[in-house]
């Protein structure tokens, strides 16, 4: 278990999840692909803080952020998936293409 | 590692012993209140047998493999929360600094596999029982975070050793009041009894179990015992002084206090009424939650003191 | 580093759990229904969990465990909600602009392995025996606990935020029927630009009968707050 290979696993599911979030059309899937790219994030940010930071405990601090971002986007994803689907019906993002006044 | 052998072995002895004894005494309970379920020291026995033979019922288009999985994990779930209890000074199976969190976590991915054992089987009423099941199971987790919390500021620790050692003077349930009462309706939630029981109930035929039958029956019924085990062993562990006490070994000590939660939880599940879900809803969110809070207050101000 | 028996046991579990997340990773996007890509994810960070277990950072791994099982079964129910079938158990493939995704996720893949090899990183392993829950404890309450404020109070603002967005009650009346601003004087015509009969938000196609949709969400509106506003009887799911 080195660096080189953990950064390597998170650089692989940061892809996975770029992936998924270009290529989904329902909503509720493309923030499956943005907690994917965070999922990779917080592994790198663990990562970091173990091999280079001599355990310096903001590298914690930052995991600990990385976690409370992926709460609110989820949080505010969803509420508005809600609006959108009250106001359009709409559960793709080609539902609210003519969003653009 | 000659520790972490004993240990799992006093783990398995444990959970099994333990089950069927949950088993005897939920019959006992029963009959005694309803005077419907039989009862015997071989009455589990016989009821497993009875669900072994039985023919397998297949729904439309199921997904087996979660199906089995949600079994699996249930049962596994209920395990590795027993592993984080502390048999005797340093003898649990998983030695963890953050065991209460770990606990937690169990929490919550027990709410995920009985949701996944109603959803699998693609079926109305189990998914019903799975939906409602969701709405209650994730906000009754809140209040117990929040008094596990409170058991761990005395310790100063998240480590269930730890909590343990620090009960040496005065136990849990003495120092903080609120604490067991609010874990033991968690328990109820988590086992699927009595009023919290909004997945496996009667009014939904069986709810998320509906569509069990044969191997899966009984391994589900197995589950939920084992978990009734679990979660005793760590509201004994938390509350009441897990291993702690005079003249007798540490582990029997542990067992015995089990074995009251472990009744305690059954006479609650056959005593408590049962509530719609949105007046269990407000009763969870406005009146359970403070009461975790003013919980998490005092053991604060205790420890300040 | 060797936590569990050595340190060739911790790399033989640091690179099954790495197959594990990749795979379970890779599978949220392949398999045919929402439950079963939720819960996928679901292992994905329970296996990154379990990876930060072993380097010691023992909080952020249960915690990650503990996090995300609670997000992605709420996660789950509203992929069910969304759905056209309630079980979400028919085949889906609801993809767009396929090929350049695919492109775009090696891309980012490659590019980021490139520069992870390319680089020279400093190498100051975590130290035998630190306390890192000790750490992380002082640390979100001493040195950063402005930080850590910061984000508590952020989401406190997200869960109001939360519920505005999503409460069917607004200022200017139910949200599924169209908004219209306030009138200059009490009572008046809706100040602001005039909109087309049937509906306060003009200009978007697609959508006919404001009326007839109104009518068709109202009786599953029952997530709403449940604080008894005429609809209780609806909320017994």
């Amino acid at each position: 278990m080195t660096l080189t290979a953990i950064l390597i696993v998170a650089a692989a599911l940061f892809g996975i999840g770029l992936f998924g979030a270009l290529s989904q059309k329902s909503f509720v899937m493309l923030m499956m692909g943005l907690e994917m790219m965070l999922n990779g994030t917080l592994l790198a940010a663990v990562g970091f803080w173990a091999f280079t930071l001599e355990g310096a405990p903001k590298g914690q601090l930052l995991a600990v952020l990385v976690m409370a971002v992926m709460a609110v986007e989820l949080a505010i994803g969803f509420a508005l998936v809600v609006a959108v689907y009250r106001k359009r019906q709409a559960d793709v993002i080609e539902g609210i293409g003519t969003m653009k006044q | 590692m000659m520790i972490f052998v004993l240990a799992f072995g006093m783990l398995i002895l444990f959970l099994t012993f333990g089950i069927w004894f949950a088993a005897v005494l939920d019959g006992v309970f029963s009959r005694r209140l309803s005077g419907q379920s039989a009862v015997g020291l071989l009455a589990p026995f016989h009821a497993a047998a009875v669900y072994l033979t039985q023919q397998r019922l297949r729904t439309e288009a199921p997904d087996q493999l979660n199906w089995f999985l949600s079994i699996a994990g249930y049962l596994s779930v209920a395990a590795i929360g027993l592993a984080v209890v502390p048999f005797g000074p340093d003898l649990a199976v998983i030695g963890l600094d953050t065991s209460v969190v770990f606990w937690g976590a169990c929490e919550s991915l027990i709410v995920v596999l009985i949701f996944l054992h109603g959803w699998s089987p693609n079926a109305p009423l189990s998914l019903i029982g799975a939906y409602r099941y969701v709405a209650i199971g994730l906000p009754i987790m809140l209040p117990s975070m929040f008094v596990l919390i409170a058991a761990a500021i005395p310790a100063q620790s998240l480590d269930l050793r730890e909590i343990v050692a620090s009960q040496e003077t005065m136990w849990n349930v003495i120092r903080q009041p609120l604490g067991l009462p609010l874990f033991l309706l968690l328990g109820l939630s988590l086992t699927l009894r009595g009023p919290f029981d909004y997945a496996d109930s009667e009014d939904l035929a069986g709810g998320t179990s509906a569509e069990d039958s044969g191997a899966n029956r009984a391994g589900w019924q197995v589950a939920r015992l084992a978990m009734l085990v679990g979660f005793s062993a760590v509201a004994s562990t938390a509350f009441l002084g897990g291993y702690l006490g005079p003249v007798l070994p540490g582990f029997v000590w542990l067992v015995l206090k089990t074995l009251v939660v472990m009744a305690t939880v059954i006479w609650l599940s056959h005593l408590l009424a049962r509530m719609p879900v949105a007046r269990m809803l407000g009763l969870i969110w406005k009146i359970l939650l403070p009461i975790s809070f003013l919980d998490l207050l005092w053991a604060g101000l205790v420890a300040l003191a | 580093m060797g936590r569990i028996g050595g340190t060739g046991m911790t790399d033989l579990i640091f690179y099954a759990l790495s197959a594990l997340a990749i795979w379970s990773g890779w599978r949220v996007f392949r398999v045919d229904s929402m439950i079963r890509a939720t819960f996928a994810l679901m292992v994905s960070f329970i296996s990154v969990g379990g990876i930060a277990v072993l380097m010691s950072a023992d909080y952020i791994g249960v915690a990650t465990v503990f996090m995300m099982a609670v997000e992605m079964m709420v996660m789950g129910l509203f992929m069910v909600m969304f759905m056209m079938n309630p079980a979400g158990l028919n085949p889906m493939q609801m993809v767009h602009q396929y090929k350049f995704s695919i492109g775009a996720g090696i891309m980012g893949f490659v590019g980021l392995t490139t520069a992870v090899l390319l680089t020279n990183f400093p190498d100051n392993p975590l130290p035998e025996n630190r306390d890192t829950l000790r750490d992380l404890g002082i640390e979100l309450l001493g040195g950063s606990m402005l930080i850590f404020e910061t984000a508590g109070v952020t989401l406190l603002a997200t869960m109001v935020g939360a519920v505005a967005l999503s409460s069917r009650r607004g200022r200017f009346g139910d949200s599924d029927v169209g908004a219209a601003p306030p009138g200059l004087h009490p009572g008046g015509e809706p100040a602001g630009r005039k909109v087309e009969k049937g509906g306060g938000h003009g200009g978007h196609g697609g959508h006919g009968g404001h009326q007839m949709m109104a009518e068709k969400t109202k009786p599953n509106s029952n997530d709403d707050p449940h604080e008894g506003h005429g609809n209780m009887p609806e909320m017994e799911a």
